[in-house]
Formats: C-alpha cells, sequence, structure tokens
C-alpha cells in the first residue's frame, strides 16, 4: 500500500521540521499513541492501541531516523506487530518541506506492507484509516505549529460502539 | 491403510466434498477423499458459528493466503481455506446462483449441457430453499438449506431503508430473489446457515454419509503428484506427517482448487511445456491451457466521511445492490455493498462502500514457483488490466457517489474521502483494487481441438483416460456472483457424469 499527499501549513520549515524529526512531539499528534519511548539517538519504541474495525488491540513499533537531512530528505522506517493477528507490519516513510509563500508544504511519501493476517483488512480497513490518521496529524501540526496549542482533545470525535462488526470479505 | 480405491477425490474443498458424497451413493464404489488441510471433529465453533467470521478470517489456521502483486508493486492477498470444506468453510455463507447470462457464456465452451435449462434440475436439486420452496426455479429438497436473512419488505433499520429508497430513485427495482435467472436491483441476500451454524459443504453433504464404509476421509494429507501409466492415471502420490506412498484408483478426480488444480497437473507434467521446462519437470502429456485464463472478481473499496453512526451487521448484510455501472449496459456488472463504519479512537467514522465488478477482461495465469509441491504456486491475477474494466470502476465510483447523494442517504453518507477529488479516481481504482475471492478458470472447459481447454464437456481432462476435474477452475468465464455455489454445482455435475460413466462401463 502506497499513501502519498502533501499537508501545508502556516509555519516555516524550520519549525515544522523541529516538529517531525521528534518522534516525542510527534506521537502527541498521532491518535491512539499510548506512550513513546526513545531507545537511542534515532531510535523510538511504542505502542499504539487502536479499534480499527474488527482489530481491537494493540500496535508495538519501533521507529528509526535513518536520515534526517534538512529540509527535502526525513526518512523514517518504522516496524511493528498487532496484537490481534501477530502480523507484521513494515512502513517506510520519505518526506521533505518546501518553503512556499511564508508557509511550508509537507510532502510524503509512504510505502506500507503488511505480512501477515491484517493484509486482508488492507484496502477495506487500512488505507482509509491511515487516511484519517494523517488528516488527523496534519490538523494537530497545524494546530501546534500556526497557533502554538495542542488540538482540544473534546474536538476530536470519539466513536463508541462494536468494534467487531467489520469482517473480511470472503464471500 | 488400504492403498487402492475406485476413486479417489484429490481435495476435499467446496466442490470435492459435494464429489466424495455423492459417488459414494454407490454402495459398490470404494471412494478416497484426500485434503491437505485438517478434518476437525466436531466442526470447530470458530468455523460453524457465523458470528465468529472475523476471527475465523483473520485469526485461524484455517485461510490460507497467496499474495499477488498489482503493477504498481504493492501487494493484497488472495485466500483460500485450508479445511474439509474449503471454501465453504470459511466464506461468508452466500448462495448466489450465476447469472442466466453465464451459462449462456458457458454453453459457449461447454454445449448445450452447460445452458441454464439443462442445469436448472441440478441448481434445484442442490437446494432447500426456506423462503420459496419447491417452485418451478427453486428446490426443496436438497442438502444446501439457505434462507434470505432479511425481506424488502421486512420493517428495515433507517440506514437500509435509506439505501432501499435511494436504490429505487435509481431505477435499481426491488429484487426479492437474487437467485432469479436475471436478478438487478436491490436484493436480499440468501445464506447457508441453519439454526445459526455454518452449511459448508461438510455439513451438508459429508457428515450425513461420513460413517459410509466406502468412504474414507485422509485429512492432512497432501497429494504431490498424479502418477501417469501412460494415457491414465495409476493413481496419486501422497505425502503425510507419516510419510510418502502412493494410493491407486481407477478413476481420480482432481478438486483442489483455481490455484492448486493446475498446479498439480503442472507437478505432474501435464500441461505447456514452457510451464514445466524451467522446473525440470518432464513432459507427460500437453494440455497447453492448464493454469491459464485464470479469472476473479476485482473489489475497490471507496470511503466516505460518516455523517452519523451506520451500524449494521456486515457478517450477514442484508441487501446488496446488483447494479450497472453504466447504464449504456444491457445488464449488470456490479456487486455493491454499503459497509458498516470504521472506527479508531479519535478518528472520525468512516463508512466504507465496496464496489465489486462481475467480470475480468484480461485473464491471468497459475503458474509454478518451483517442483516443491510445498511451494505455493505463482498467481497472476491480471485483475483491471483492461481499459474496460477500469472505466467500469470508475463509472461504479461516480454511481455510488451520486447514491450517496439522495437525500435519504444523505442523512448517513458525507463527502467521500477516499479517493477524494474525481481526478484521482481511475489511480485509486488501480493502486488499491484488492479481490472478491472468486478465482476460476485455471483448468477450464472447451472441446478437443480448443487449445487453451483442459477439460470437455464432462469434466474430463483431455487426452487422458480417467483423470476429471472437478472445482471452479473449470468454469471459462466467471460468473455474475459469488462463485461457491458455482463450485457446488460444478461438484454436483461431476458426479452425475461419473455415475452415468460407471452405468456405461457396467454394461
Amino acid at each position: 500500500m502506497k499513501l502519498t499527499g502533501r499537508i501545508a501549513i502556516q509555519a516555516p520549515p524550520e519549525a515544522v521540521w523541529a516538529l517531525i524529526v521528534n518522534p516525542i512531539s510527534l506521537a502527541r499528534c498521532m491518535p491512539g499513541v499510548q506512550d513513546i519511548r526513545q531507545v537511542d539517538e534515532r531510535t523510538f519504541e511504542g505502542t499504539i492501541s487502536a479499534a480499527v474495525g474488527p482489530i481491537d488491540g494493540n500496535f508495538v513499533f519501533r521507529s528509526v531516523l535513518t536520515t534526517a537531512e534538512f529540509p527535502d530528505h526525513l526518512v523514517v522506517a518504522v516496524e511493528g506487530t498487532d496484537s490481534v493477528t501477530k502480523s507484521r507490519l513494515e512502513m517506510d516513510v520519505q518526506a521533505s518541506l518546501a518553503a512556499h509563500d511564508g508557509a511550508t508544504d509537507l510532502d510524503y511519501r509512504a510505502e506500507v506492507k503488511v505480512k501477515g493476517r491484517l493484509a486482508i483488512l488492507g484496502e477495506m480497513v487500512l488505507r482509509a484509516t491511515a487516511g484519517m490518521m494523517i488528516g488527523e496529524v496534519a490538523r494537530c501540526l497545524r494546530s501546534q505549529l500556526e497557533t502554538g496549542e495542542p488540538p482540544d482533545p473534546a474536538s476530536v470525535p470519539s466513536i463508541a460502539g462494536d468494534p467487531g462488526a467489520v469482517a473480511p470479505p470472503i464471500e | 491403510m488400504t492403498s487402492r480405491f475406485d476413486l479417489i477425490v484429490v481435495g476435499g474443498g467446496t466442490a470435492g466434498c459435494v464429489v466424495a458424497a455423492r459417488a459414494s451413493d454407490d454402495p459398490g464404489r470404494s471412494v478416497l477423499l484426500l485434503e491437505a488441510g485438517p478434518d476437525p471433529r466436531p466442526i470447530p465453533d470458530v468455523v460453524a458459528d457465523p458470528k465468529r467470521q472475523t476471527e475465523l478470517v483473520l485469526e485461524s489456521p484455517y485461510v490460507r493466503m497467496y499474495d499477488v502483486e498489482r503493477e504498481d508493486g504493492s501487494s493484497f492477498p488472495l485466500l483460500s481455506g485450508r479445511i474439509l470444506g474449503g471454501g465453504s468453510s470459511v466464506n461468508n455463507l452466500v448462495v448466489v446462483r450465476p447469472m442466466r447470462r453465464d451459462f449462456d457464456a458457458w454453453q459457449r465452451f461447454g454445449g448445450p449441457a452447460w445452458s441454464y435449462d439443462a442445469l436448472l434440475p441440478v441448481l434445484r436439486a442442490i437446494e432447500t430453499d426456506e423462503d420459496f420452496g419447491d417452485d418451478p426455479i427453486h428446490g426443496a429438497h436438497g442438502p444446501l438449506r439457505l434462507h434470505r436473512a432479511f425481506k424488502l419488505d421486512d420493517p428495515a433499520d433507517p440506514p437500509v431503508a435509506a439505501l432501499i429508497e435511494a436504490a429505487h430513485a435509481f431505477g435499481l427495482p426491488s429484487c426479492p430473489d437474487l437467485n432469479v435467472p436475471d436478478p438487478f436491483g436491490i436484493c436480499s441476500s440468501p445464506y447457508n446457515q441453519v439454526d445459526g451454524r455454518r452449511q459448508s459443504t461438510v455439513a451438508a453433504w459429508i457428515d450425513p454419509v461420513r460413517d459410509r464404509p466406502n468412504l474414507e476421509i485422509r485429512p492432512d494429507t497432501t497429494v504431490t503428484r498424479l502418477v501417469l501409466d501412460g494415457s491414465r492415471v495409476r493413481g496419486v502420490e501422497i505425502a503425510t506427517p507419516g510419510g510418502t506412498g502412493i494410493v491407486e484408483a481407477d478413476e481420480v478426480v482432481l478438486s483442489a482448487g483455481a490455484f492448486h488444480s493446475p498446479q498439480l497437473l503442472l507437478l505432474s507434467g501435464i500441461g505447456a511445456p514452457g510451464a514445466l521446462e524451467p522446473h525440470g519437470i518432464p513432459l507427460r502429456h500437453r494440455l497447453d491451457g492448464v493454469g491459464e485464463n485464470y479469472q476473479d472478481h476485482a473489489v475497490v473499496y471507496i470511503t466516505f466521511a460518516g455523517n452519523t453512526e451506520l451500524r449494521e451487521d456486515y457478517v450477514i448484510p442484508k441487501v446488496r445492490l446488483i447494479a450497472k455501472s453504466s447504464d449504456r449496459l444491457d445488464h449488470p456488472d456490479l456487486h455493491v455493498f454499503m459497509r458498516p463504519s470504521i472506527r479508531m479512537p479519535g478518528v472520525a467514522p468512516m463508512l466504507p462502500v465496496s464496489l465489486h465488478l462481475l467480470e475480468h477482461r484480461t485473464p491471468g495465469r497459475v503458474s509454478l514457483a518451483s517442483s516443491d509441491p510445498e511451494d505455493l504456486p505463482v498467481v497472476e491475477p491480471n485483475l483491471l488490466r483492461h481499459p474496460d474494466d477500469v472505466e467500469a470502476m470508475v463509472d461504479a465510483i461516480d454511481f455510488v457517489d451520486r447514491l450517496t447523494k439522495h437525500p435519504s442517504l444523505a442523512r448517513f453518507y458525507g463527502e467521500l474521502l477516499t479517493p477524494d477529488s474525481r481526478d484521482t479516481w481511475r489511480e485509486h481504482v488501480l493502486t488499491a483494487y484488492d479481490t472478491y475471492h472468486h478465482a476460476v478458470g485455471t483448468c477450464r472447459i472447451g472441446p478437443a481441438g480448443d487449445p487453451g481447454a483442459v477439460v470437455d464437456a464432462d469434466l474430463r481432462v483431455h487426452g487422458l483416460d480417467n483423470l476429471t476435474i472437478a472445482d471452479a477452475s473449470v468454469l471459462p468465464v466467471v460468473p455474475h456472483a459469488n462463485t461457491n455455489l458455482a463450485a457446488i454445482l460444478v461438484g454436483e455435475i461431476a458426479a452425475r457424469r461419473l455415475a452415468g460413466r460407471a452405468m456405461e462401463l457396467a454394461s
């Protein structure tokens, strides 16, 4: 699964860069991140708790910042395992910044590989969810960088209900 | 353990169970059913209980994945059931007949014996339709019990009522029975479950006859090749946890499915020389069509913003649209399902819709990865390679986008999120398609002299004396329907042909 897009932020590239190269800061903008800890200068580990369709569990991940050359070459490799299907997910993310009329365009390109049963839900659930998460991250980044304020948690939609209602499509 | 039988059925999937059960109706015929997967007894609750479908597919050991690539290098899995009953033990339990136009297409390859009129009595004999019973097109005495969990005149939840209203406004009529010859519109779906338990071909065909002394079932047994003796199949070579061996038979039926039936033929030296030579397998019998003509149904998911919570039971979806991707068509080419919301804390609700294209214009291929029977075959589905298929999917997005803007559905459906702008729809179709899991065609029917044909109209392999293929691989064109019932139909046809042949030989 490949994901590409652009996030426009009304802030200078230096400020955007400082935030996105710091996983601790970035994690505040990612829905479901429960904890994140630094392993070494470039490596972080954490857990995302999520109920995505039928998957209601934890996703344990490790991210490694492999390249960080301001402003146009950020590469992060993420590996993780979900607690329900024990599937392995590998994601390579590349990002670059470009100044644009006093603002910054953040271009990203991610390639996601899922090894295991979770792949069955790839197009049904994961792509849309990834898209919404990226949208949420973008909203949060703008909020932090454009107003200096973290988003109001109450403004984030919270959805209750049975998380197991989406089943894989083998018909 | 007996090493010789009158009939060996290789593969206890959907069709293989039907063949084995029906062939053992003759107490004078010894039948061996070989299945690579397990035969857990009693049937595990995760298999039998449709409410556990998600767990069955995502966590159980009974599903096998075959990774395939799109043109952009991304991948998605094809699936099969690795358990007695095959797909019928792991699928979503729908019982959908091929359309009349599918039989018309098959008739062009198999002759009048494959026409709708010729096979309607077989379709009726397969089922006990608890809603329609014994009428000119339905059956009341067959092993497969089916019913519709929801009928269109039942009181409907608001989202379902809204969908029905919108569908009617878009010219899609109510279709209370999608097993009519030419279904079209908004249809209630029939399911094969009884008292909340799955009616796989194990439950419906095998279990009632399991104790017959002339039927032996050997699970966890992989057939590694067919043993040929000239134009006869002398038997099969098997591998079990306990070792390897050869079992002989007068007749062999290959029911290993659209992935593994061609694989086993190729491993046995039956196929095109070019498909065997790279793996060092000597050619025993040339049949260029083996593994060719792979057909399936492409699926594309699109996702709308949710204006409210859409609670719907996906496992037993109440209705589906059988629709045309374009008004220019004279027949429906789509299944459309409104899926329940995707919910993730911290993210707004999303409402997916799945678009299932029922036609495939650029057949793919199944080939060997190696000469090792344990290696999965290579599948090249070639989905959405034809411009008309891509166009149909793009048109389908447009149709559903308009449908959700009908006032009744707009209460629930907001803007289209994935794909977003119209100029990205084609890219989304090409990079995000998946499969309906309806593989067929890799050992297709056709007359002698047809270079792509593997079996004749009686499902007997061309040029071999005693080898029949009975699974969805024989279907020359993927039907405009889910394929489980089509596989059952093939199994029943094969059983009848074998019985007829046995009578001929006896006389």
